[in-house]
């Protein structure tokens, strides 16, 4: 039997120690990270980028799957 | 996946302008060069130094103590010691403090903690709150700045530093270089050079900001790369602030054309050397002591005096400004 329903893959980012988490369908489509960003209005100048624990440059690409955590960069103190 | 330039393992990082990338241990080397480069260019230190650090417990002044530490090392010379202003701001300042204090610890250095509290009576949100209640026309980091600011070279005096070193990045640095044309203010902007001397006032401690040409995100991946990225607090009076603006605008010009920012540098360093030559101009009359606490100060009465005299939280020497006042 396979339950295919209800089950989409998705890019899980979210905001280190914030409370901000979006989830994202690309599909077949692969992207770079700084192209992902931009799709949810961030500027990928003011994060670091942790894909599946590992720091990454925004050059990286990302699919379904990934878990994406972002570092800000502009803290404000 | 994107690899190093130099040795084909993960990218942690892209130099956007050379397009070169960094694997960790290649990123360390180029921020270590890059540093070691300003400190030089900039010469920042001489062979023996009581250096104190000025720091807020955040992710670049905690780089900046880690990475000063490492490099003393390589130093004989070199006293490395910590500062951090507690200005009394709840729900922050307990925060960025334990990781200040762990982070010491941790690299064995001194270090010193100075209260608004002890030395002005009150506590930042306390200021405030007095500041709104008398309806003084001043935003939270005005106070803050200027009480900060008088703090961190009185009391890195005290401690015997021969120079303090703050954590100051590329983009802050253009940040209020921007904030300072729109508010028309050129002699801060000469303040905004690499290096600011004793040679005004004979209790200035000299500053220096070795993370000149140093990029937020640089320092930001440093503080991560080597555990030190605190638990992501935010001043909860940061976005009161202008800067907030400008910084997304700057960030934005960035993400579009890649080098605005070191641009903006060079032309900060321009502008500084070309009024170098005009400073008279700039800068009205001779940095005089505060005739209330005796500290370097632009008037007669410090910044720091007088908002402490606006604010009412001022004793003894209440009837000395206004006296001082009374003669203008």
């Amino acid at each position: 039997m396979f339950y295919s329903y209800g089950v989409t893959k998705v890019v899980i980012i979210r905001i280190v120690g914030g409370s901000k988490e979006w989830k994202i369908s690309l599909g077949q489509e692969r992207i770079r990270v700084k192209e992902l960003l931009e799709k949810i209005g961030l500027l990928s100048n003011e994060y670091v980028v942790v894909k599946n624990g590992q720091v990454v440059s925004e050059e990286e690409t990302v699919s379904d799957d990934d878990e994406i955590v972002l570092y800000p960069v502009v803290s404000g103190g | 996946m994107v690899n190093c330039s130099i040795c084909g393992k993960p990218a942690v990082y892209v130099n956007r302008i050379s397009g070169k990338a960094y694997c960790k241990k290649h990123f360390l080397e180029y921020f270590d060069k890059k540093v070691r480069r300003t400190i030089r260019k900039y010469k920042m230190f001489g062979p023996k130094e009581h250096i104190v650090i000025a720091v807020s417990g955040g992710k670049d002044s905690l780089s900046l103590l880690h990475y000063m530490v490492k490099l003393s090392k390589r130093v004989p010379g070199w006293k490395i010691s910590a500062l951090l202003i507690d200005e009394g701001i709840k729900g922050y300042r307990e925060y960025t403090k334990e990781d200040f204090i762990r982070v010491c610890n941790e690299l064995e250095v001194e270090y010193r903690i100075a209260s608004f509290k002890e030395y002005f009576g009150y506590t930042l949100d306390e200021i405030i709150k007095i500041g709104k209640e008398k309806k003084l026309p001043y935003q939270p980091c005005s106070y803050c700045g200027v009480f900060r600011r008088y703090l961190l070279n009185k009391v890195a005096r005290e401690m015997g530093a021969t120079v303090l070193a703050t954590a100051h990045n590329l983009d802050d640095i253009i940040q209020t270089f921007v904030m300072n044309i729109i508010n028309n203010s050129w002699d801060k902007i000469m303040r905004l050079a690499p290096v600011t001397g004793p040679l005004d006032h004979p209790k200035f401690v000299r500053r220096v900001k070795p993370f000149y040409e140093i990029l937020e995100k640089e320092t930001t991946l440093y503080s991560i790369l080597n555990n030190l990225y605190p638990k992501f607090v935010e001043c909860p009076y940061a976005r009161f602030n202008i800067r907030w603006m400008i910084r997304r605008q700057i960030n934005e010009l960035e993400e579009k054309y890649p080098g605005t920012k070191y641009s903006l540098l060079r032309s900060l360093l321009k502008i500084i050397s070309i009024l170098e030559k005009h400073k008279e101009e700039v800068i009205q009359g001779e940095i005089k002591t505060c005739k209330i606490c005796g500290e370097p100060s632009a008037h007669e009465i410090c910044r720091a005096c007088l908002y402490r005299y606006e604010l009412g939280i001022m004793k003894e020497e209440k009837k000395k400004v206004e006296e001082l006042i009374g003669e203008r």
